[in-house]
């Protein structure tokens, strides 16, 4: 087993170690240094410390694997009933991208129930081959059941790395595939790139997004990664189809489950301002109540909810429970548009950690502008209508 | 009163002091806001509203003002409760808020020198970044310094540390004749003749402009515990705070809640308060350096709690647990203000160990008057919230039974040694109480010295004590 | 009814910062506290245990210090705790770290229901959960925001996809990983602590596993590396648009259909 050993006398002063540890391993003792359990073997120790202080000590090479018997990318059709969630062609881009480099296939695992049809679509986005295991144990998705399948599937075809989307079905089922297979997964992954060497780089944001890991998995195949719903790119949808659809066989033992599922109840739309991807905010820019119908329209046609600043409450105009700021909730949405919003401090404090602000105010210098990524200088009046038969003809397109 | 109507002359002479049109808010264009504060119960909107940027602007303005005998009106945020910053005789009306600059923070002397329309939540934001703890802790965060020192406000953390007149060392302040003047200084002591600084704090406006502000500070406490005390009825969570003064541990808060109350705020946050064991809670929080410190601090308390019949003593030692618990504290004036359809509040302060007699006689009141009241508050140091609520009643009817109601509630905490406001202030709407428990030689005082300040009574006239 | 959560000691603020420099993460102070997540985990086991009666017990892996989370455990009305501890473990990535929880669980003994939270708030990666019940060979279910009916032989929860909520039944021994808000968690009690302050806290090393393999554990049993570590992009951006209302919708129109919104 690896292992950090200090030199007890190259360590001129024990704090500097002590401090250099970002875990608080380092331990000292009537003047001597010992690591305890704390450690994460990060060795910062030994990179930043004074030179030969603290010594990595690699006991026998680990043999290597032969990387040459681990071929294709994989994507994981994420899926409810058939309907395949939009996350699946984003990874099958990103998998063609990474495939290219190292000229491997393209390879698609899709597991359910009646969804042979539903697998030709995979065929319009350039996967090389589809893999379908069709059996009605797999209706709905169960996780002992998926997991024999997905192992089975890597037991036979071998492929270098797999791609799940984060979704509440690929967030609990990539990690128990990457258990079974005794190999590596990182989580919510914003970039991958390919090396020349089949290793899949992996970059993800750890410590609540504060600060970013670049992640190898240097000796063990297949090499796994989950990446969210609208961080890749998906490709353009082709005429012809390419590729082909390979159904599999598996032994029914194996599909065997001990979850039970009951009932299915369609959800009620998500009612907490707080947990809303997108938010529309009607600010006192909004001059009378009818008006909302517009705010409430852009919101519906982005899948956002309508949130509002303390007045707009306080004339009983919207919910209370729909105000943000210091005085209402707390929002931190991927996208947040103001529209007629002064941005009074109180209200700002409740919402400048949101991933992309969007600002409409006839006033230049409203003091939103400070907070916002992008400053619409205009009228709320002229602008949203606008945008709202934009996005209408787009979808009716 | 009669003082000259704001007019068009007026306008072009105040363009010639501010130079910058966009910073005069004038007829239609003065939003609806200016015309009121927090809580409504007057409204009058101001001639003019100037946006000043510096004491000079407005030492120039009150000039004009002072010649033309045209009243003026002070407002910070305008999150004030007791229409101090309503212009009653319209005029001109100064904003602060723009005067929101952070002058100086100096660590040899332990102060920093602010300007007035500098935001609590700034301030407090501000120091905290440079380990600097500015203790004084309104609810309202987003009022201004300003306005906090006008009213000398007090909030949560008053049981140990006081309240805003404990931390200001310094004012500048423009005089109602225009002449920019400096009370006290970066002094730590200072027996140097009447101390006027300390006549401007909590004079709501009426005295001077205040235009820098130079406030003490302390080293910052690394760490902060709340300990939340179930007991089986309000009475004995209450009977407890006294023994827990006595006991010389000093949390920096004590306040005690309701169920009742706490409901209201978990609707109106839409999240669960931690606990639900009990109807009356006290609520304690700790501060110090290391948890160790604090966990030796509160245990001698806890203890105690439970000795007094405290059910548990529930420990609050993470961002998480204070935000759950601090956040529905926080939203009790809003939460009440939400579950009702309009009301006004009492402010009253009590010696410490009356407020169990003043809690249980508002309890009781709505036997006398028929109308809803809530109440929660700093039981630690005697400053109790009451909110008086008008439910379906009409305006009439309201405003009968809660003149009635507050009559008794003020007559109450007088016979209890106790005083109309403990930090929200008198301005518009308190005043018959504050007169009615005053003796006519004090209100004497007070006006012989409002005429010392301002001899044309144009700053701000129609407050405090004044009819 | 015998309850197993596992639990975290994470650093009390996840706002450490990278030193652009050196690449040194740096830590905003040295204080910890149980993982927020787990707090939910427990309050679930607490109400379960409220409902049908049974014993909870905590597992947590770290250095001696984290025993700090086990007694926060037992003054929430926890009955059992261990801690997995040695030098050996760390460096451990997602696969190391659950085959140890793993191997420490069966140390432990049965138990009908292991609950875990939704992810910790320093690794984040939501996944030590389900690579647990992989080890165990039980089955799991992730998001759970609802239990339904507690039975003698099964439990029914809700597990929340994204259009809807799947009612389930699962058979004992499982693991659910709970979401956040499934209970308001309860504050710990002066009283509990006092009472549960001389309990004893089973400390496991590698040494008192069933598998004694090195090879299996800490940096050596970890697939991944973590090449380095670097602070993100902030977005800093700022852009104003001003001009004729039209040409302003069109922006952002498209603007919003390339961050997929529409």
């Amino acid at each position: 087993m690896p292992k950090l050993v200090i030199h007890q006398e190259k360590v001129e002063d024990p704090q500097v170690l002590v401090d250099i540890c970002p875990f608080g391993a380092m331990e000292e003792k009537d003047g001597k240094l010992s690591i305890n359990a704390a450690c994460k073997m990060c060795r910062l120790c030994v990179k930043k410390g004074p030179a030969g202080a603290v010594e990595y000590v690699e006991d026998e090479k680990k043999e290597e694997i032969d990387k040459s018997q681990w071929n294709g990318i994989a994507v994981y059709v994420d899926h409810v009933d058939g309907e395949i969630h939009p996350v699946t062609y984003e990874l099958i881009g990103k998998a063609r991208e990474l495939a290219s480099k190292i000229n491997h296939p393209v390879y698609a695992l899709f597991m359910g129930n009646n969804i042979e049809d539903k697998a030709e679509e995979l065929l319009h986005y350039g996967v090389d081959k589809v893999f379908v295991y069709d059996f009605p144990e797999l209706a709905r998705f169960k996780i002992e059941s998926y997991t024999s399948v997905f192992e089975d599937f890597i037991k036979k075809h071998q492929p270098c790395a797999i791609l799940t989307g984060a979704t509440t079905v690929g967030r609990q089922l990539a990690p128990r595939v990457a258990a079974r297979m005794k190999t590596g997964l990182t989580a919510d992954c914003t970039i991958l790139e390919m090396d020349e060497n089949t290793d899949l780089s992996q970059i993800r944001p750890a410590f609540g997004g504060n600060i970013m890991a670049h992640i190898l998995t240097p000796n063990n195949r297949p090499q796994m990664a989950t990446v969210r719903y609208k961080v890749m790119n998906a490709p353009e949808r082709t005429e012809e189809t390419h590729g082909e659809i390979i159904p599999c066989a598996i032994d029914k033992e194996k599909i065997k489950a001990h979850v039970d599922v009951l009932d299915i109840v369609k959800k009620e739309p998500e009612k907490f301002i707080e947990s809303a991807d997108v938010l529309v905010v009607a600010g006192r820019g909004i001059k009378k109540e009818e008006d909302l119908a517009m705010i409430k329209e852009l919101a519906e046609l982005l899948d956002g909810q309508v949130a509002c600043t303390r007045p707009l409450a306080e004339a009983g105009w919207v919910e209370a429970k729909c105000q943000v700021g210091l005085s209402g909730r707390t929002v931190r949405p991927k996208l947040i548009i103001t529209c007629g919003v002064s941005g009074a401090i109180q209200f700002v404090a409740g919402m400048d950690h949101s991933d992309c602000i969007v600002s409409i105010n006839t006033d230049e210098k409203a003091p939103i502008f400070k907070t916002a990524h992008y400053c619409l200088v205009g009228d709320v009046y002229d602008i949203v209508p606008k945008l709202i038969e934009k996005i209408k003809a787009a979808k009716g397109a | 009163m009669s003082y000259k109507k704001f007019d068009q002359t007026d306008l072009e002479a105040i363009k010639n002091i501010v130079k910058d049109e966009e910073r005069i808010l004038y007829a239609k264009n003065i939003n609806e806001e200016y015309s009121h504060d927090e809580l409504g119960g007057a409204s009058s909107y101001p001639d003019v509203v100037v946006k000043a940027t510096s004491a000079e602007e407005i030492s120039e303005i009150m000039k004009y003002a002072y010649e033309n005998n045209i009243p003026v009106t002070p407002r910070g945020a305008g999150t004030g409760l007791v229409g101090s910053s309503v212009a009653i005789e319209h005029g001109i009306m100064i904003d602060s808020s723009l005067m929101n600059h952070i002058l100086e923070l100096d660590e040899e002397n332990l102060t920093i020198t602010v300007e007035p329309g500098v935001l609590l939540m700034e301030l407090a934001a501000y120091v905290e970044d440079h380990d600097f703890f500015y203790p004084p802790d309104p609810g309202e965060k987003s009022a201004t310094i300003g306005g906090n020192i006008s009213t000398n406000a007090g909030g949560m953390r008053a049981v140990k540390y006081g309240v805003t007149r404990d931390y200001v060392r310094g004012l500048e302040v423009v005089l109602p004749n225009g002449k920019i003047v400096e009370f006290g200084g970066k002094v730590v002591k200072n027996s140097s003749g009447y101390s006027l600084k300390d006549l401007m704090i909590g004079s709501e406006g009426t005295l001077g402009f205040i235009t820098k502000a130079t406030l003490k500070l302390l080293p910052l406490p690394k760490k902060a515990i709340s300990l939340l005390i179930p007991f089986k009825t309000l009475k004995e969570a209450i009977d407890t705070v006294p023994l827990i003064i006595k006991s010389k541990a000093i949390p920096t808060a004590i306040e005690f809640m309701q169920r009742e109350v706490i409901i209201d705020a978990e609707e109106y946050l839409g999240k669960k308060f931690p606990d639900s064991q009990s109807d009356a809670y006290l609520l304690l929080k700790f501060d110090g350096n290391s948890t160790e410190e604090i966990e030796a601090d509160y245990d001698k308390v806890a203890k105690l709690c439970l000795e007094a019949g405290a059910i548990d003593v529930l420990i609050s030692d993470t961002e998480e647990r204070e935000e759950s618990i601090w956040k529905a504290r926080g939203a009790f004036l809003e939460a009440i203000k939400g579950s009702t359809t309009d009301m006004d509040e009492v402010d009253m302060v009590v010696p410490r160990n009356k407020v169990n007699e003043m809690v249980e006689y508002l309890h009781n009141l709505h036997n006398e008057v028929d109308i809803r009241i809530k109440s929660f508050g700093h039981a630690g140091d005697g400053n109790l919230h009451s909110y008086i609520l008008k439910d379906d009643l009409s305006q009439e009817e309201f405003e009968k039974r809660m003149a009635a109601a507050m009559e008794k509630i003020y007559e109450k905490a007088a016979q209890l040694g106790g005083k109309v406001s403990g930090e929200h202030g008198i301005g518009f709407a308190k005043k018959p109480y504050l007169r009615e428990s005053l003796d006519p030689e004090t209100i004497e005082l007070m006006s012989g010295i409002k005429k010392a300040f301002d001899p044309k009574n144009i700053l701000n006239p129609h407050k405090v004590f004044q009819g | 009814m015998d309850i197993l959560v596992c639990i975290k000691q994470v650093p009390a603020s996840n706002k450490v910062e990278v030193d652009p420099v050196t690449g040194v993460l740096l830590r905003n102070g040295a204080d910890s506290k149980m993982n927020p997540y787990d707090l939910y985990a427990l309050e679930t086991a607490l109400k379960i245990r409220e409902e049908v009666g049974g014993t909870i017990s905590v597992i947590s892996m770290g250095p001696p210090q984290a025993m700090t989370v086990i007694r926060e455990a037992f003054a929430m009305g926890v009955d059992r705790g261990a801690l997995l501890s040695d030098r050996r473990f760390g460096g451990a990535d997602v696969l190391a770290t659950s085959y140890t929880i793993a191997q420490g669980i069966k140390k432990m003994g049965d138990f009908d229901l292991i609950l875990c939270g939704k992810q910790t708030t320093d690794g984040d990666t939501a996944q030590v959960g389900s690579e647990v019940s992989e080890w165990l060979n039980i089955p799991s279910v992730s998001n759970v925001k609802k239990i339904s009916k507690v039975e003698s032989d099964a439990i029914t929860i809700e597990m929340d996809l994204p259009e809807e909520l799947e009612i389930a039944k699962v058979q004992y021994p499982c693991l659910l990983s709970v979401d956040k808000d499934i209970f308001q968690p309860r504050l710990p009690s002066y009283v509990k602590k006092m009472d549960t302050a001389d309990r004893e806290i089973e400390v496991y090393s590698l040494d008192d596993m069933e598998d004694k393999d090195e090879t299996h554990y800490g940096l050596n049993g970890s697939p991944t590396q973590v090449k380095r570590i670097f602070p993100p992009t902030a977005n800093d951006h700022h852009e104003v648009w001003d001009g004729d209302g039209s040409e302003v919708a069109d922006k952002l129109f498209d603007m919003i259909t390339d961050m997929k919104f529409i």
